[in-house]
Formats: structure tokens, sequence, C-alpha cells
């Protein structure tokens, strides 16, 4: 069961105003399956990592992964 | 295996995610070769015990023809000192196994690239510079959105949303409650020593 401020830490990480790894740390060393386990339990959605500052990095993925497509 | 683009999947979340959401057949929508360090696979069926450890280890075993799961030295020693405690947890095995992977001296040859998938790790950050020209880090949902981009697959946040929903399936929760030692089981065999392959 989550206290007050452990859930407003779930919330943050939800918003992606946390890192998961401060979220984890919060929760006593939580897994990632704890952390997804309690998102579903609180009905949060996944938190969703800005792409603002990484996008030639996905850009070569993507020219990775689909070759012939982005030529 | 031999294609030129190598999915290290690197960290649990990527399995977890997918698995959840029945879509671990996405990894295979690229041509690329899947590799999954030992210890990675270890933590996943371990950490989603009820969120679909089983399936992680079917659809391996269903897929070895792509997916490669990478032994490592550091699972190795946490195995062997697992017999002495068995409920010994390190932390950061996952990350220092793909660590270990990645950084094989002939694990990228030639024109191959490298593409970490993860969640939260700092993996990349840990991997000599040598590698960085070749290796790319992107999260489960970059990989999802390139996939709906490229019209592979329907949409990234359906996915994303079938896994947050994932706690609610306590269907899970028997079938794999006892499964503990099978899964181990399973990751032995699963293992794919490099040495064998040669």
């Amino acid at each position: 069961m989550l206290n007050d401020q452990n859930k407003r830490a779930l919330q943050a990480f939800s918003r992606g105003d946390m890192t998961a790894i401060e979220l984890r740390r919060r929760l006593d060393g939580a897994s990632y399956g704890d952390v997804l386990r309690l998102l579903s339990d609180e009905r949060l959605p996944l938190p969703q990592a800005s792409v603002a500052g990484r996008e030639e990095q996905i850009d070569r993925a993507h020219a990775w992964m689909f070759p012939d497509r982005v030529a | 295996m031999s294609r030129d683009l190598k999915l290290f999947v690197v960290d649990t979340g990527p399995l977890i995610t997918l698995a959840v959401a029945d879509s671990l057949d996405y990894l295979l929508l690229v041509d690329a070769d899947v590799v999954i360090p030992d210890a990675v696979l270890h933590e996943a069926t371990r950490d989603a015990a009820r969120l679909g450890a089983q399936d992680i280890v079917d659809w391996v075993k269903a897929h070895r023809n792509r997916v490669e799961i990478a032994a490592t030295k550091a699972y190795e020693r946490f195995d062997l000192a697992r017999l002495a405690a068995p409920q010994l947890h390190e932390p950061d095995l996952g990350e220092r196994a793909a660590v270990e992977v990645i950084e094989e001296p002939d694990r990228l040859q030639g024109a191959e690239r490298g593409l970490l998938l993860c969640e939260e790790t700092a993996v990349l950050r840990r991997v000599v510079v040598r590698d960085r020209a070749r290796i790319v880090e992107i999260s489960t949902l970059d990989f999802l959105r390139i996939l709906e981009s490229e019209q592979r697959i329907q949409s990234a946040e359906q996915v994303f949303a079938l896994a947050a929903t994932a706690g609610r399936h306590v269907s899970r929760v028997e079938k794999l409650r006892a499964q503990n030692d099978a899964t181990r089981a399973a990751i032995h065999a699963l293992v794919r020593r490099r040495d064998e392959d040669e």
C-alpha cells in the first residue's frame, strides 16, 4: 500500500517529472515490475519520455531499423 | 544469426512491457538479431512473476533462430553465489551483464551496428567510446513509435496502455507462482554460450 508521499512520487513519474531510478529509490528499490504493478493499481499511464534532445539518436535508430525506407 | 543490426535488450523494461501487452513479437519486426543478456532474462522472469515470466521464456524458446540469450560472467558468478545464498539479489546485475555483452570484442564486427533497447539504465555511459559511433540507445516507446511510423504496428500508445493495465490481470498470479525454479532452469537451457556456436 502506497503512502501519500509515494503516491505523489508515482504520479510524478507517470507524468515524466521523475526518473525511474529516483522513483525506485524512493520505493525502497522497487523493481520495474513493481513500478508497473503500482501504476496499474493506481490506474496511471506509463511515462512517455520526451523526444526533445534525442531526435538525432532516434532518427539514426530509425535509419538503421529500416534502411530501405529512410534512404 | 548474422544480421548487420543487433537489437540488444539491455534491461528488463522492454521485455516486461512488451510481454504484458502480448507484443514481444514486435521485437522481430525489424531485420535484426535480438540479443538478451542472460542476467536480463533472469531479472525479467523473476521480476515479472505476476506479469508474464512464462510468456517471455516461451517466446525466447519459440524464436531461438532470432533471439540469442548471451552468456555472461556476471550471471555465472551470481548463479554460483545463489547456491549458497538463494535469496541473493544484485540490483545492477542486468546492467553489468549488458555492458559485458556489448563490450565483447567480437560482438559487433565489420559494418554491424547495435541498437540498445532499454528503459532506464545507464548502460551507454559505461560502453567504451570506440563503440559509440555504431551504438544507439532508444526506449521501448521510441522503438514502438518507429514501428508505428513504418506502419508495422497500429499504435505504440496502445501497447503502453495495455501494459499499464497489466497489474489488474491477476489470473497470471497463480499460473506463475510456483515457476521460479522452472524459469531458472529454462534460462540455463536457453543460454547460448558463444564458444558453443563456433
